[in-house]
């Protein structure tokens, strides 16, 4: 096969495979809907005072590992520390043009979530009442999850050589269940935190807003963001212009000094994925035939331009032994052998030299 | 004893001669002191407008105090182009009036008094009133209470009326040369003079009506009781503001001071206990209405962070409450 025929071969099979995954995104747009009575968290980072009773909780609740340094020592916030499988929460501060914030981290249990479109094993799941869970069972360490993640949320069990999970925040699914309240909302001293309906939330912060003007930067992070999110942040001015309603882009500074991203934009970020990876099992059934029988199909066509040229070229050689043979069969009766003997001669001499000519050139231009 | 009687009448008398004359002097002197500028010393803001107006219907007008204003612009070192925003001392009603004129850029009078923040400019950003008022309440001294007052006019009849008095010796057709911008200089001022004079601050209730300290127990649990020290915070708050003729003007209610704190029912002497409201259990609150623990910390916390009280840290808890004996630290955080 030459460059031309393969560019050609993989751009009608690129067209092919790119229609196909067209089809494959159509068809499953939204694998979880948004359920209106869904439960999320409202963290105002403006009145966490950086205590680390929601870690503690977390702790006891989940049966998670102690950490090195005890909950008491409020030094660790100075880090920037990441969620993590021992640790589902952890508490950062961070400055605010000039001023110490602090800002809880943990699942944002978005409304349609990254790290369930990523999953080929569908081990998340996105509950009605706003959890997204996990459940390892069929978890194969592929850690999608982890990349695909916005918010570096999930947690690798790095340590364990045989079956390792991804491990993150569930919501305290358990205690919701139960009709419980997660374990940091109940621990926190000063209703960071806000437990309730996300509808019902996103009226508080808005009526936070409105009472206390000044003190808020006007977006409710994760209202939108990354397509919505259970658990939704507000931001501190300040001292800053708090900016007008809904403006991810004058928000932004602030949030980005908690370490929040407000370009996530507002389509969840499962819908980028759902399209590619909803091609995979297309792509492991249809590209082996595909290009295996492009591949068929080249050589075979090879095959046959190669025997066809050596037929041609065997009769042509066939043509010119007989066409020798009569003209020296003629020289012999007409002039005598001898004369015969050095035509034969002459006449295979030119044949060699125009033969090896041949291939020279051949060689020349192959 | 005739003569003792005659005695004591005539003592009478005399007694009642100097009192009138210390009256007629006090009455004399019932005049605000002169500006500096030579402006008057106070005036009154009408409600000026164009259109016909034979009711005299219009909000009630502002008495503005000249002079302490502008001792305040001289303590703070603030010019006249706060208000007097193109640099001549013109009244205000000059440009802007009730319907708006092409010279004010048809800002109205209401619009130049009451937005509450003023857009920055080029050159001199003028203040309106209440943008001026509502900056002063960030300062230390005012900011506990009023950076987490939720102030709202809607259920208070007393909200406009603390600007918007003016003396009952108003006759009706002085508001109305007053709306048709008529009204001669020396009443207007007769009329501010009156109304200002008039004006006086209110007595709190004493903290010594209310308890000496306060034991904080719903709680206990992992902590002891929080003995909170309700006279000295009481006096505290009361001391910093003692000398502030803003919030003298403003704090119109006896129970004005307690109101941040004992917030959301009618000032009183025998407030409801914060329990009513604030559950102990967590999930009984709705989402907007702290549970009582936060509730308790958001109000002590924040006064404190907005007051710029050192001491203590919101996560020394046990200055407050102490660690409970029998509460073991694994249960830190349940």
């Amino acid at each position: 096969m030459n460059r031309r025929k393969f560019l050609a071969f993989l751009g009608s099979s690129g067209v092919v495979s790119a229609l196909a995954s067209v089809r494959v995104a159509e068809a499953a747009p939204h694998v979880f809907p948004y359920n209106e009575n869904s439960f999320g968290v409202l963290h105002d980072t403006t009145r966490c005072i950086g205590c680390r009773r929601c870690e503690a909780a977390c702790q006891a609740v989940n049966n998670l590992p102690m950490p090195e340094k005890p909950f008491t020592d409020l030094e660790v916030t100075n880090e920037r520390r990441r969620v993590t499988a021992k640790a589902w929460t952890v508490v950062n501060k961070y400055e605010v043009n000039g001023q110490p914030f602090f800002r809880k981290l943990q699942c944002f249990h978005c409304n349609d979530p990254a790290c369930a479109a990523a999953c080929f094993t569908k081990c998340y799941t996105k509950l009605p009442d706003g959890a997204v869970v996990y459940d390892g069972s069929q978890c194969v360490g592929c850690r999608y999850c982890m990349v695909a993640c916005p918010f570096n949320v999930p947690g690798f069990q790095y340590n364990l050589a045989w079956d390792p999970l991804v491990l993150k925040c569930t919501f305290c699914e358990p205690l919701l269940k139960q009709g419980k309240l997660p374990a940091c909302v109940s621990a926190c001293p000063v209703d960071a935190i806000t437990f309730g309906r996300r509808s019902d939330l996103i009226r508080v912060a808005r009526r936070r807003f409105d009472d206390h003007p000044g003190k808020y930067m006007n977006y409710i992070y994760g209202e939108h963001d990354a397509g919505g999110t259970a658990w939704m942040v507000l931001a501190p001015a300040a001292g800053a212009n708090p900016g007008p309603v809904d403006n991810p882009d004058t928000a932004s500074k602030e949030f980005k000094q908690l370490g929040l991203d407000t370009h996530l934009g507002n389509q969840p970020m499962a819908e980028l994925t759902y399209g590619a990876l909803g091609a995979v099992p297309m792509i492991v059934a249809f590209w082996p035939v595909l290009f295996g029988g492009a591949y068929a199909i080249t050589k075979r066509r090879e095959a046959i331009a190669k025997a066809s040229v050596e037929e041609a070229a065997k009769s042509a050689k066939d043509d010119i032994t007989a066409a020798m043979d009569a003209a020296i069969r003629k020289i012999e009766e007409t002039e005598g052998q001898a004369a015969a003997d050095r035509a034969r001669r002459a006449m295979t001499e030119a044949l060699k030299a125009r033969e090896s000519q041949d291939r020279q050139g051949e060689a020349h231009n192959g | 004893m005739r003569k003792g009687k005659s005695l004591l009448s005539l003592a009478a008398m005399v007694a009642a001669a100097v009192v009138c004359l210390l009256y007629q002097g006090a009455a004399r002197a019932d005049t605000l002191e002169p500006t500096d500028s030579g402006a008057p010393s106070a005036i009154v803001i009408f409600p000026v407008g164009e259109k016909p107006n034979p009711a005299a219907a219009g909000m009630a007008p502002v008495a503005y105090n000249h002079v302490i204003h502008e001792k305040w612009m001289n303590r703070t070192g603030k010019e006249c182009m706060v208000c007097h925003h193109t640099g001549d001392p013109v009244a205000c009603t000059e440009c802007h009036t009730v319907e708006g004129k092409a010279e004010g850029k048809f800002y109205t009078l209401q619009q130049v008094m009451h937005t509450p923040k003023v857009r920055q400019r080029k050159e001199n950003t003028p203040s309106s009133c209440v943008s001026c008022h509502k900056e002063q309440t960030k300062q230390r001294d005012c900011a506990g209470c009023h950076t987490q007052l939720v102030q709202t006019r809607d259920d208070d009849p007393n909200w406009c009326r603390v600007c918007h008095t003016i003396t009952p010796s108003m006759t009706r057709a002085q508001m109305q040369k007053g709306i048709a911008n008529t009204l001669s200089a020396r009443q207007n001022e007769v009329l501010a003079t009156e109304t200002a004079l008039a004006r006086k601050p209110v007595s709190y209730w004493s903290p010594l009506m209310a308890p000496y300290k306060v034991s904080i127990d719903s709680l206990k649990g992992q902590y002891e009781a929080a003995l909170f020290n309700h006279r000295h915070h009481a006096f505290s708050l009361a001391d910093r503001i003692s000398t502030n003729r803003l919030a003298g003007a403003f704090h119109t209610s006896q129970g004005t001071m307690c109101v941040t704190c004992h917030h959301n029912s009618p000032a009183s002497t025998t407030p409801p206990k914060c329990l009513n409201c604030h559950s102990a259990d967590l999930k009984r609150m709705s989402p907007g209405r702290p549970a009582l623990m936060a509730a308790f910390h958001l109000q002590c916390m924040n006064c404190h962070k907005d007051m710029k009280v050192g001491r203590p840290r919101s996560t020394d808890c046990a200055t407050c409450h102490k660690i409970a004996p029998t509460a073991a630290r694994t249960t830190q955080g349940e």
